[in-house]
C-alpha cells in the first residue's frame, strides 16, 4: 500500500508540474527544496545507522561487500544493454533513412 | 553537492552515536515517510515540468524502454551473483541491486527491514554512483554510447546525466534521461518487493 502512496505522490507532483499551476516562488526553489529534503533524509538515515552500534562496528566488512556488489551490478548492466543496443540503434538508423 | 551529502550522513551517524538515545529509533520510520513523501513530490513536479520528455518517448518508440529494463535486470542479476560470492541471502542482495544507484531511497526503504542491510545498500549504491561517474567516459568511448548509460542506473536522469551528455550525444542523453526516470520509478516498487521475498 505504501508503494501506491509513493506513486500517487509522484504522479500528483507530475500533474502539478505539467499544468504550470504552481506559484513561481515554488518552482524557482524546486531544486533547493529537493536538495533540503534529500539532506533531511540522509541525516535521518545516518541517525538510523549511528543508533545501531552493530552496523558501525561492521563498517569495514560492509565496505568490501559494497565494492563487490556495485561492480557486479555495473558489469551485468553494461552486458544487458550490450545485448539490446544493436536492436535500438538499428531501428533508429532505419527511421532516419526513411526521413 | 557531494560534500553536503557526506556531511548530512556523517552528522546523522554522529548524532545517532552520541546525541540521541537508542529509544529514538522507534520514531525513525515515521520521519523517513515524511521526508520521502516530500522528496518524491518535488521529483514528480520536476518530471512534469519537462514536457519534452513525452514527445521524445513517442519519437523513439517503446523499444527505448529496453535500455532501463536491461539495466534493471543486469543490476539485480549482478548484485545477486555478487551476493552469492559474499554469502548474502537472495532477498538482501537483489533488493540492494534494485537500488540502481539511488542510494538515498534504497537505503531508506531498507531502513525499515534492518539497519545493517540499509547501510550496505547505502554504501553499495554510493560506490555504484562513484564508479559510474568515473567509468562512463571510458565505456562511451570503448564499448558503446548506450552502454555508457548502464552504470549510472537511476542517476542517469540527474547526477550522471551531464557526464553521459558530454561523453556521447544529445540522442543518448535523452535515452539516458528516460532510463533514469523509469529506473527511479522502479526503485520504490522493486526494493520492497525483493526484500520481502521469503521474509515474514
Amino acid at each position: 500500500m505504501r508503494i501506491l502512496l509513493y506513486l500517487a505522490i509522484i504522479i500528483a507532483g507530475g500533474f502539478l508540474g505539467y499544468w504550470d499551476k504552481l506559484p513561481k516562488g515554488l518552482t524557482s526553489k524546486l531544486s533547493r527544496l529537493q536538495f533540503f529534503s534529500l539532506l533531511f533524509l540522509l541525516f535521518i538515515m545516518g541517525l538510523n545507522i549511528g543508533l545501531n552500534k552493530e552496523v558501525v562496528n561492521t563498517f569495514f566488512k560492509l565496505g568490501y561487500q559494497a565494492v563487490v556488489l556495485s561492480i557486479m551490478s555495473i558489469i551485468f548492466s553494461i552486458a544487458g544493454v550490450r545485448i539490446v543496443a544493436g536492436i535500438i540503434t538499428k531501428n533508429k538508423e532505419d527511421s532516419e533513412n526513411e526521413c | 553537492m557531494s560534500v553536503s551529502i557526506l556531511i548530512a550522513v556523517v552528522t546523522g551517524i554522529l548524532c545517532g552515536l552520541f546525541v540521541f538515545p537508542e529509544t529514538f529509533s522507534g520514531q525513525i520510520g515515521y520521519m523517513i515517510d515524511i521526508g520521502l513523501c516530500l522528496l518524491l513530490f518535488f521529483v514528480g513536479i520536476d518530471i512534469g515540468r519537462n514536457k519534452g520528455v513525452i514527445d521524445q518517448i513517442k519519437s523513439y518508440g517503446l523499444k527505448v524502454l529496453l535500455v532501463p529494463l536491461m539495466v534493471a535486470a543486469g543490476s539485480i542479476i549482478g548484485s545477486v551473483a555478487g551476493g552469492a560470492l559474499l554469502g548474502l541471502p537472495f532477498n538482501e542482495s537483489s533488493a540492494i541491486g534494485a537500488g540502481f544507484g539511488w542510494y538515498s531511497l534504497s537505503a531508506i526503504e531498507l531502513a525499515k527491514y534492518n539497519a545493517q542491510t540499509s547501510a550496505l545498500a547505502f554504501i553499495t549504491n554510493v560506490c555504484r554512483e562513484i564508479f559510474a561517474l568515473l567509468t562512463i567516459p571510458f565505456i562511451a568511448r570503448y564499448i558503446g554510447k548506450l552502454e555508457s548509460i548502464a552504470p549510472a542506473g537511476a542517476t542517469a536522469m540527474d547526477t550522471s546525466l551531464p557526464v553521459i551528455s558530454r561523453a556521447t550525444d544529445s540522442n543518448t542523453a535523452v535515452v539516458s534521461f528516460i532510463t533514469g526516470v523509469v529506473l527511479s520509478l522502479l526503485v520504490p516498487i522493486l526494493v520492497p518487493v525483493f526484500i520481502s521475498i521469503g521474509f515474514k
